[in-house]
């Protein structure tokens, strides 16, 4: 067991985490800024649901949602031939059921920041795609960036659901936080703080991000 | 035709909007109190909110029919729209903002067509400025041109120079006429602000409370409104109940606080005996100098005067009996009439500027 190991796995399960956010939670992050009717505030509070759950909860109805047992998993299976129960790309669904609450939530303030009554101009000019992509991004992107981040750190971090629905299979699926578990379990301090220092790394690299792009989505709003 | 026929019926919470015009070539001014749902009209027919109800043309083209289920997206309806305030895109330069909605056009086209509004609104140069870096009546001329730079004929405006200071207001208040002339456009114009409404409209639509009270050419809705409502919106300050005594050839004889008095403009079908509310402009009373006219002579005496430096509001109260009446005055001829020393005159109402209402009892503000 080294270090290498699980900071690539990690390190995928977190990319390939943080696209699935940025791509299935951006649409729903503007829903929420954008209406007021009663369907965005259910969708708005539903989204909050995996944040309050317990990740090994999660994780356990991902491996039924994903197994043999689920219809989804029998089609994905048998069907399409894709296994994704203890493998990366699993963890990495897993990871991003957790993180998704964080990204919406933070990419839905960014949204909110946007000036209603530029949107109405831009309204006037352009059809909305073209609104979304030219006006609304340019304009929210300090926050969507500190949402991605906040996103990416989260999957990096994930434990609980992500070892439910992928374990700990060295190589394969032992994430940082799994090695860091399994390195404690077996009384090898030396890996574990190994392990941990690297953790600590990654986060202070992604705190300092964070802190510049959270400082750029504020002056986003004061200019 | 160009220009904007609407029908339309929504709900913004407690307040419901009904309201049916139509706006033709030249400016049509929505003129109303804050909160009379101009802004909310404005937005339904930019395709910027869901009436309930309603049919909707653009120079022709049906964009909105609620029962037939059309509804264009605000992009689709050919028309430009500019707010209360320039709403620029703060991250796009001056030119990248005014070539923004041109569409069916290569880069150099857009950028080309964008420099010419620019130099039209006299902003020749400004392409790489930043929005950050205009003034208030720059950023506001810039914004004109984004609405207009896509080639719209149909122009919507809500208020769009409230946030300025009057000169700067002035000055664009006069280019818009000068485009609307040489452009053949039609704009629906938005504004609470009455000597604005005066200035640009060709046609005026009194809104009140969701509802249009009135609407026609300008002068005739000034001259003559329908009711007591609308000549105090337009600042028909003088309202004064009466009765009709006797309906002759040339008008109507009517009695005004134990004043006899002839008019010659009225709405409906007032007849002897009928309570009416009577206006005239503060504008149109006459100071008599020399020798009094035959009819609607009224003795007064200035009980207070305001003086506003490009003109006087005079208050004055009858000597006999009559009602009180506020004259305005511009400052030259309250200097040569000398009237700062003489405060006793003769009053005269010309019968074509007395118009006559059906009475209506008087509503509380509605200014919400």
């Amino acid at each position: 067991m080294d270090i290498l190991d699980p900071l690539r796995i990690s390190l995928l399960i977190a990319s390939a985490g943080t696209v699935a956010c940025i791509v299935l939670g951006t649409p729903v992050a503007w829903a929420i800024a954008r209406s007021r009717g009663s369907i965005a505030a259910i969708i708005s509070g539903m989204s909050l649901l995996p944040l309050v759950l317990p990740p090994t909860a999660v994780g356990y109805y991902l491996l039924w949602l994903l197994g043999r047992e689920s219809p989804i998993g029998r089609f994905l299976l048998d069907d399409l031939g894709i296994q994704l129960v203890f493998t990366w790309p699993g963890a990495a669904i897993a990871a991003a059921v957790v993180s998704i609450p964080l990204y919406i939530r933070t990419a839905a303030a960014g949204f909110e920041q946007v000036d209603e009554e530029v949107l109405m101009a831009a309204r006037t000019l352009v059809p909305p795609w073209r609104v979304f992509t030219f006006v609304v991004v340019p304009l929210a992107w300090p926050s969507l960036v500190a949402a991605s981040l906040i996103a990416f750190a989260r999957c990096l971090g994930e434990f609980g659901a992500t070892v439910v629905v992928a374990a700990s299979i060295p190589g394969k699926t032992r994430s940082l936080p799994a090695a860091i578990y399994d390195a404690n379990l077996a009384g090898n301090e030396t890996l574990a703080h190994q392990l941990s220092l690297a953790a600590l790394g990654i986060g202070f690299v992604l705190v300092s991000l964070l802190t510049v792009a959270l400082q750029a989505a504020v002056r986003r709003e004061r200019p | 035709m160009t220009g904007v026929e609407a029908t339309l019926a929504l709900e913004a919470g407690a307040f419901r909007l009904d309201v049916a015009l139509e706006a033709g070539p030249g400016v049509t001014v929505l003129f109303g109190p804050s909160g009379s749902g101009k802004s909310l009209t404005l937005r339904a027919i930019a395709g910027l909110l869901r009436p309930r109800a309603g049919r909707i043309a653009v120079a022709g083209r049906v964009v909105f029919d609620a029962a037939r289920g059309i509804d264009l997206p605000a992009h689709a309806r050919g028309v430009g729209y500019a707010g209360q305030r320039p709403a620029l895109f703060p991250h796009l330069s001056v030119g990248g903002n005014v070539a923004f909605g041109i569409r069916d056009a290569g880069g150099a086209d857009r950028a080309r067509t964008a420099a010419e509004w620019l130099a039209r609104l006299e902003l020749s140069g400004f392409e790489h400025r930043r929005p950050a870096s205009l003034s208030g009546g720059q950023a506001q001329r810039v914004a004109l041109a984004r609405a207009l730079a896509p080639g719209h004929r149909v122009l919507l405006l809500d208020e769009p120079f409230s946030a300025l200071d009057e000169a700067l207001r002035q000055g664009l208040r006069q280019l818009l006429a000068e485009l609307v002339r040489e452009r053949e456009l039609a704009i629906l114009f938005v504004t609470h602000d009455l000597r604005e409404a005066h200035l640009l409209a060709d046609r005026l639509v009194v809104i009140d409370r969701g509802e249009v009270l009135q609407a026609g050419p300008r002068d005739e809705v000034f001259r003559a409104p329908r009711q007591r409502r609308v000549a105090e919106l337009l600042g028909g300050t003088n309202i004064l109940a009466g009765r009709v005594v006797e309906r002759t050839g040339a008008g109507l004889r009517l009695e005004i606080e134990g004043w006899e008095a002839i008019a010659a403009s009225w709405h409906g079908d007032p007849r002897p005996g009928d309570a009416v509310d009577v206006v005239i402009r503060p504008e149109r009373v006459v100071i008599r100098r020399g020798e009094p006219a035959a009819v609607n002579t009224l003795p007064a005496r200035v009980r207070r005067e305001f003086d506003y430096g490009t003109n006087h509001t005079l208050e004055f109260e009858p000597l006999a009996a009559g009602p009180s009446l506020v004259v305005d005055l511009p400052s030259r001829p309250y200097d040569v009439l000398g009237i700062a020393a003489k405060k006793e005159w003769t009053l005269e109402l010309p019968p074509t500027d007395l118009h006559v209402m059906p009475a209506a009892p008087p509503r509380r503000a509605t200014t919400q």
